[in-house]
């Protein structure tokens, strides 16, 4: 009876902050229109292509004329050339045909190399198995004599975790800026120490970009002991250039504090501003492609994905970490992550005021 | 120029009239209480002239300055203290005092010697290094207190800032608000409690539902609302009843009595050779004061 008394009180609690309500009931809808949409309805995409570049002048000499003229293959001069293009996304896999190539494979011990697209190695590893019979036919026709290796740029095994750790980095970034921000910002208001800040003399953007340096450095921090962990006990490896990893880290973590304050600021309770935060977050984890890959996803949910600067930080952050990318090639991500960040955070620090004030 | 000017100020949150067109005025040096039960409107008053809520309509200016359009410069010349606690708790006393007082543009040395001094005055400078979170009650709204005066307020606003706290801690706190007040700044004091009014005021006005219904010196006040006082006596000797007295009740060394002043009472009783044991002494509450003052309705 009592423990009936506990569990109504509880629901009437719930029943009673609009907010709270409106967000309980949003959530699973939320949930099952995301499962819905963001899984492919079928794989049997026929519009990717794969890159070849070849180590092997003799390779080059024989066969690449002939797959060129397939449209399934690109051909690539350098090797830089192929992995700007698999960046790019025009290519889901770059397939590497290492020296002396065609010597082993009439030895039958062949080995290709296929580095998979960063935005989507599940895709990379399905084509990969079509490398290698393409290469059967194009050869001699005995398909079984060439092996084909998972590799990173680096020539490094693959790693699944390798292509995950960059999107992991910048969604654990946002998510903690997310809670830091619920933490900070509505729970400051609902102790009173909000009020405290808010009678001094101090200009009210200073309020709203000390909140948003302290965040920053919070994200970063714990985007970096993603990376640590991830280097350290799995082998994921940087092949970018680490300063530039870390400037992008940083733009991530920016890119969302300012959507974060404006609706953290207002909300009055700490437990509406975290189940709020909730809602967003969570959508964006499965949008962003962080977890599954955005060309695969239905078209609706190609186009949410966009509104999330998650998405333009994990591909910039992809780019960078997996395939070693030079910044000019994520130009489009940083520039639209400059710009959520910018427009968000001279947003917060306009409405700020007027949020919190009663 | 006077300290705070408020013309007809109204506040709604939604359909609740929190404050309901009032006007005062408090003269710098005062010491101003707002008296009134919980919901009066006084906080809601308080968090407008403190430049935290917007007003509905009407005007406040606080050091000449209109809270509205000129919300920075109320800012520079005010402090607030509140029933909750303008305190970050995982910092220590001192980072607290520095960290407020550092966004008034005051100097290390100036705030160090500041705090010190206030931290004295209320026997929290050996606490100096604790964090907040490891204080008591009271002693932390002693910390609040300093943490609001150490940036040199001229007007400083103190929301019901003995509420909840124990008798030995509202007694110091009492005494500190009258040496501030002595010292010259100006207090805007909201309180429920009328003895405190009483005590500390020098000037109060009355809120009940959003309206001003009585304003004057709590000396007018206070013959406003107890023109009787009874008085209830436990004693050991021969008493003699002073004249102007009307018994109410009596038995063997008890009396019960209804007086016009308390203290010409006791000075008569206590010239006898008389011992006292107990003496009661029962003002009208504020509930009394309510009915007397809103015909009727009482709080």
């Amino acid at each position: 009876m009592n423990a009936l008394r506990i569990a109504w009180k509880d629901l009437k609690f719930l029943l009673r902050s609009r907010t709270m309500l409106v967000m309980s009931l949003l959530m699973p809808i939320l949930m099952m229109l995301m499962m819905g949409y963001i899984f492919p309805k079928d794989y049997s995409d026929t519009s990717v292509k794969m890159g070849f570049y070849s180590e092997d002048p003799l390779f080059s000499l024989v066969a690449i004329p002939k797959m060129a003229k397939s449209g399934k293959v690109v051909v690539y001069k350098s090797r830089k050339e192929m992995l700007d293009a698999l960046a790019k996304g025009q290519i889901a896999a770059a397939v590497v045909v290492p020296k002396g190539f065609m010597q082993n494979y009439t030895k039958g011990n062949a080995t290709l190399e296929v580095i998979p697209s960063p935005s989507n190695p599940q895709a990379a590893i399905m084509i990969s198995k079509m490398a290698a019979s393409f290469m059967g036919r194009e050869g001699k026709s005995e398909e079984k004599k060439v092996k084909v290796k998972l590799v990173g740029v680096g020539g490094e095994d693959f790693s699944y975790y390798q292509f995950m750790a960059p999107g992991m980095m910048a969604m654990i970034a946002i998510m903690s800026v997310a809670s830091g921000l619920a933490a900070s910002i509505t729970r400051e208001r609902e102790l009173g120490t909000l009020d405290g800040l808010m009678v001094t003399p101090i200009s009210r953007s200073s309020i709203v970009v000390g909140k948003i340096l302290a965040q920053t450095v919070r994200g970063v921090v714990q985007a970096l002991i993603v990376l640590g962990t991830s280097m350290l006990l799995f082998g994921v490896r940087v092949h970018g250039n680490i300063l530039e990893t870390l400037l992008l880290l940083i733009l991530s973590t920016f890119s969302f504090i300012g959507i974060g304050i404006i609706i953290t600021a207002g909300i009055k309770e700490q437990e509406t501003a975290q189940l709020t935060m909730m809602t967003i977050t969570f959508p964006m984890m499965f949008f962003s492609g962080v977890f599954f890959p955005i060309d695969q996803m239905p078209k609706i949910a190609q186009y949410i994905s966009k509104i999330f600067p998650l998405t333009y930080a994990a591909d910039a952050l992809r780019k960078n970490v997996v395939i070693g990318s030079s910044i000019d090639l994520m130009t489009f991500d940083i520039t639209v992550l400059l710009l959520f960040a910018l427009l968000t955070s001279v947003l917060a620090t306009i409405m700020f005021p007027k949020l919190v004030k009663e | 120029m006077k300290a705070i000017v408020v013309e007809n100020l109204k506040k709604y949150y939604g359909k609740v009239k929190a404050v309901d067109g009032i006007s005062f005025e408090v003269e710098w040096g005062e010491l101003f209480a707002l008296l009134g039960p919980n919901g009066a409107g006084k906080s809601t008053t308080i968090r407008v002239l403190t430049t935290l809520a917007s007003p509905t309509s009407g005007r406040a200016f606080v050091a000449g300055y209109d809270v509205v359009k000129e919300e920075r410069k109320v800012r520079k010349k005010i402090g607030l203290v509140s029933d909750k606690l303008i305190l970050y708790d995982r910092l220590t006393v001192l980072e607290n005092v520095f960290f407020f007082s550092k966004l008034y543009g005051l100097s290390d040395k100036e705030i160090y010697e500041r705090a010190e001094r206030l931290l004295k005055m209320l026997d929290m400078w050996e606490w100096k290094n604790m964090r907040v979170s490891k204080l008591s009650t009271g002693m932390k709204q002693k910390v609040n207190l300093v943490r609001a005066l150490v940036p040199k307020p001229d007007i400083l606003f103190l929301d019901e800032p003995t509420l909840g706290l124990d008798p030995h801690t509202t007694r110091k706190i009492r005494d500190f608000i009258k040496e501030l007040h002595q010292e010259g700044v100006t207090i805007i004091l909201t309180t429920h409690i009328l003895h405190e009014v009483e005590l500390l005021a020098t000037k109060v006005a009355i809120i009940n539902k959003g309206k001003i219904v009585a304003m004057d010196t709590p000396k007018s006040l206070k013959n406003l609302f107890k023109e009787k006082e009874i008085v209830q006596i436990e004693y050991e000797g021969d008493l003699k009843i002073p004249s102007g007295v009307k018994i109410l009740e009596s038995a063997e060394g008890y009396l019960k009595v209804e007086v016009e002043s308390l203290e010409k009472f006791l000075h008569d009783v206590t010239g006898q050779s008389v011992r006292i044991i107990n003496v009661k002494s029962f003002e009208p509450s504020l509930e009394d004061i309510f009915v007397k003052l809103t015909g009727g309705e009482a709080a």
